[in-house]
């Protein structure tokens, strides 16, 4: 507002007019005390504006291009995906950080420890947003080992869904049957031995891509050939891999390990179940009293559960299915898990401040009209929606257009924490004039053009705002 | 490679980089005065000259020190007072920002050979042919010829980075009984087979936001194709929809389009951190390493021993005890030689990489004393026994390196036939977008794809180097 006052007194030049009048000089004085800071203003805000706008205008090589920048960027799409997420920004964030504001500014109001409970939620915005997102790319990370909240799924769903010995990672590209060394079948994630076998028989299943540290864990030692036993059906399930011959398959070698505590199924002639027996540290087993018949063994598909090995949620794939759409509609429509990551991660950094806004707001609410309305026998959901709400109105307003102008120009958040797989699809206006104008080449005009759209884009909120703090002065 | 370093400190936590830098800054500025003491001695001043050249580079913090030390014999010798000053990851911005500006410093060490181009075109360098005499001969042929402008040598070489590097962890290799190293492409894959049946995952791709994948996939293409073709690629004189392009692509479908070879396949990739890919291979006690291998420059080594004192060059551990995986025992580190696909053994030579080329904006005596003394052997020694450098100087003995890795990869540098710079680099304002795309190909590696991604880069380059062009 400043901006606005300040020049309009220098361009009514001081005349020196015989007995100058009082308001007049105070004037002078006021101006005189205004100078340095509109100065400041001039040099740091209204001189970069002039001159982003006229950049705009000029190519990289400073010739004039008139509005050519500008036709580049509404005729290609590289502006679309930064475009949408500016929306899904807009769209979400300024919502959530008001509800979650008022919801804890009415919260600490009345719990005990509130001041502790403050604190907490305020402490977010003493940390740069740079630390706040690297704390939030590891509480998300893909490791369950590093990320909490792939640890805390991991955690309910290996309760449900216990992992195996032999963990077989398929989402990673791993398969079961890439496990069976020559001669033995896979199926349905079990593992099948191809011979059929009698009771008195003996027999060798070999595995490969056994980790040495999952050997190392279970305490395997190397295998022994199994001793025929009659009416017994006996075998050796073993690391079929031997670092002294690396390509040698299904010859056992004293440098290879049985495989322990490995569940193994005796299928009849039908295909079912008839026995289960686990492997010893050996990797040997043993039915026994096995009635005369044929039979195969199995290697059960729960060996190689391997259990929830992480979601990447600040992965760029799509929450929205936009199937077969064209590739600008897709662009448009598509919103990636990546923003929700990212506007969690700013909400936990921004509902501090707008608690403590919304907090001020409602302390100096008048008491009296809420006992009033008490007294008339409003229950407390009526006197928070009636009563309250529409007295606060004018904060929650503030804080909301605030929000939309802080995530319109939502920048550091983003470069921060998009890994490198989903930065395109995290793309906003703000990181879109970086990269044109810093990273890589410097398109100083290019730039220069998203940056005057981003700021038209602002400008509405920005005047409302100001409006809105000017109303609520007077 | 000022990227990958750049992406390398965001990595950094804040305030290891805030300690770090203090700590560097106390270096440099003790380091300061140090070489100012020197300079006054009287000793020094007996000798002659004096005065002083101004010199930027990009090497702070310990690399300042380093630096500084390899300038301190030039300073007691000549009573020249080197003022350096480090411009970070910004030295070529602020070079041609500062030439433009009219007040260039007197010698500026850039990691970009492009801007010697630039700088040389516009008569800006001093041509150094007649100040280094037979200096010249203290580089190979490659060398030379990266740092001439039509014919004419501008520049000298101090520092050099090699990307023709696979690094390994030997025991893991022991583990699935791989004897030897592959020398082909094809035998890499093969050994990755191996090293899964020995239940070893092969390979810690590097993914971060794209340009180790560019690094790897320009090894390749570099060894399909050929330095000639590289070059006229990174100069987009032949098209994105050339077919040797498409060779480079399939090369390296060849091992992304494996997800099992990869450390959480393509997801745990598209995921996989610098430097934290490296730590995968190499891990810092008490967690065991999770793959064999990650493909990287040699940059990689300040990852790997500062994860571990334990960890040895080479593949004879700590006291001549058997290398292990466990690092809280005898780890050991080593790389072989990017391994060219069969066929191409020609090309093997060839290496791609980076390096920092000294150049005279001001052309006084002091400034061509100093980078006389640069073209010696002797400063690339002084920080060679530091460690952290290695020197496409001929001249530089092999035993000034502290173990046999790094000798290893100092001689790759100097014996290389071609030497080409990371084409990325090269790529101007559409080298980010470059690394996208590669990033596609490994969510998607198939022929189809390879198809759709050449035409998006070859239309890509084109806006990049049209408007390039208008310059």
């Amino acid at each position: 507002m400043t901006l606005v006052h300040a020049p309009s007194p220098a361009t009514t030049p001081a005349r020196p007019r015989p007995g100058r009048s009082r308001p007049l000089r105070r004037h002078a004085w006021s101006l005189l005390f205004l100078a340095p800071a509109a100065v400041w203003l001039a040099v740091v805000v209204i001189y970069p504006v002039f001159a982003t706008i006229r950049y705009s205008l000029f190519n990289d090589s400073g010739s004039f291009v008139g509005l050519s920048n500008y036709k580049n960027l509404f005729t290609t799409n590289s502006l679309l995906i930064p475009f949408r997420n500016n929306v899904i920004w807009v769209v979400i964030f300024p919502f959530f950080v008001t509800v979650f504001g008022l919801v804890f500014a009415v919260l600490s109001e009345r719990i005990r420890w509130a001041t502790a409970f403050k604190a907490i939620i305020v402490m977010p915005i003493v940390f740069s947003t740079t630390a706040s997102a690297l704390v939030w790319t590891n509480i998300f990370d893909l490791d369950p080992h590093v990320g909490a909240v792939n640890a805390a799924v991991q955690a309910v769903s290996d309760w449900f869904n216990p992992p195996g010995a032999y963990p077989v990672d398929t989402a990673a590209g791993q398969t079961v049957a890439a496990l069976a060394s020559a001669g033995d079948r896979s199926a349905n994630g079990a593992i099948l031995s191809t011979a059929t076998v009698h009771p008195g028989d003996t027999v060798r299943l070999g595995l490969i891509g056994i980790s040495p540290l999952t050997l190392q864990r279970l305490g395997a030692k190397p295998p022994r050939q199994p001793t025929a036993a009659p009416g017994s059906i006996t075998g050796v399930v073993w690391r079929d891999f031997s670092p002294a011959h690396p390509t040698d398959r299904s010859t056992l070698y004293p440098d290879e390990q049985g495989l322990p505590m490995l569940h193994l199924a005796l299928l009849g002639a039908g295909g079912s179940s008839v026995a289960s027996t686990t492997t010893d540290t050996r990797g040997l087993f043993r039915f026994s009293g096995v009635p005369p018949g044929t039979y195969r063994v199995q290697v059960v598909p729960s060996n190689f559960q391997a259990g929830f090995t992480g979601t990447f949620w600040l992965g760029p794939q799509s929450l929205t299915p936009t199937g077969s759409a064209s590739q600008t509609a897709q662009a448009l429509l598509s919103v990636p898990l990546i923003d929700v990551g990212m506007i969690i991660a700013y909400l936990w950094i921004w509902s501090g401040f707008s608690m403590v806004l919304i907090g001020a707001g409602l302390s100096a609410l008048d008491r009296q009209v809420l006992e009033a309305a008490r007294v008339d026998g409003a229950t407390e959901w009526q006197t928070f929606r009636r009563v309250t709400m529409p007295l606060l109105a004018p904060v929650l307003t503030v804080v909301f257009v605030t929000a939309v102008i802080n995530v319109l120009k939502i920048f550091d958040i983003v470069v921060n924490m998009a890994p490198g797989a989903s930065q395109q699809q995290a793309n906003t206006l703000a990181l879109q004039i970086y990269n044109s104008g810093f990273s890589g080449g410097i398109h100083t005009g290019l730039a220069s053009a998203i940056a005057v759209i981003l700021f038209v884009l602002v400008v509405p909120a920005m005047v409302w705002n100001l409006k809105k703090l000017r109303a609520s002065n007077t | 490679m000022r990227n990958q370093l750049r992406s390398a400190r965001l990595a950094v936590l804040g305030t290891a980089v805030a300690t770090v830098s203090l700590i560097g800054a106390t270096a440099g500025v003790s380091g300061l005065a140090a070489t100012a003491g020197a300079a006054r001695a009287p000793h020094a001043r007996a000798h002659k000259a004096g005065g002083s050249v101004s010199v930027w580079g990009e090497w702070s913090t310990t690399e300042q020190a380093s630096f500084l030390a390899a300038v301190k014999p030039f300073e007691q010798s000549t009573g020249i007072t080197v003022n350096y000053s480090s411009k970070g990851s910004n030295m070529d911005t602020a070079v041609e920002a500062a030439v433009a500006g009219g007040k260039p410093p007197d010698v500026a060490f850039v990691p970009d050979p492009g801007t010697l181009d630039t700088l040389a075109s516009q008569g800006k360098l001093t041509p150094l042919a007649p100040v280094l005499g037979p200096l010249v001969k203290n580089y190979g042929p490659a060398w030379t010829k990266l740092a001439s402008y039509h014919n004419k040598l501008y520049g000298v070489w101090y520092k050099a980075a090699n990307k023709n590097t696979v690094w390994y962890n030997p025991a893991l290799f022991k583990e699935a009984g791989i004897s030897s190293t592959p020398t082909t492409w094809q035998q890499l894959l093969t050994d990755s087979a191996t090293l899964q049946a020995a239940g070893v995952t092969p390979v810690s791709l590097c993914t971060d936001i794209g340009w180790p994948v560019a690094d790897l996939w320009q090894n390749l293409y570099l060894k399909s194709a050929g330095a000639a073709n590289y070059n006229a690629l990174a100069a987009h004189k032949i098209p994105w929809t050339n077919p040797t392009v498409t060779r480079a692509f399939d090369l390296l479908g060849q091992l992304v389009g494996h997800p099992s070879y990869l450390l959480g396949g393509t997801q745990g990739s598209l995921a996989n951190k610098y430097p934290n890919c490296v730590d995968k291979v190499f891990p810092k006690p008490g967690t065991m390493p999770q793959a064999a291998m990650v493909i990287e420059a040699d940059f990689v080594v300040s990852e790997i021993t500062g994860n571990s004192a334990n960890y040895t060059a080479g593949t004879t551990g700590k006291g001549g005890k058997a290398c292990t995986a466990n690092p809280s025992q005898t780890p050991c580190y080593d790389f072989f030689p990017f391994p060219a696909p069969a066929g191409s053994a020609k090309n093997a030579s060839a290496l791609q990489g980076a390096g920092d080329v000294g150049m005279i904006l001001n052309d006084t005596p002091q400034a061509r004393a100093f980078l006389k003394y640069m073209a010696t052997a002797k400063p690339a020694e002084i920080w060679a026994r530091r460690g952290g450098l290695t020197s496409p100087n001929k001249t530089v003995p092999l035993s000034a390196y502290p173990d046999p890795v790094t000798r290893a990869d100092a001689k790759e540098l100097v014996d290389a036939s071609g030497f080409v710079f990371s084409l990325d680099d090269l790529q101007g304002s559409w080298e980010p977008q470059l690394w996208q795309d590669m990033l596609n190909f490994v969510k998607t590696p198939t022929k189809a794809n390879i198809a759709s991604i050449e035409r998006t880069m070859q239309s890509q380059a084109n806006t990049a180097f049209a408007k390039a062009g208008k310059k």
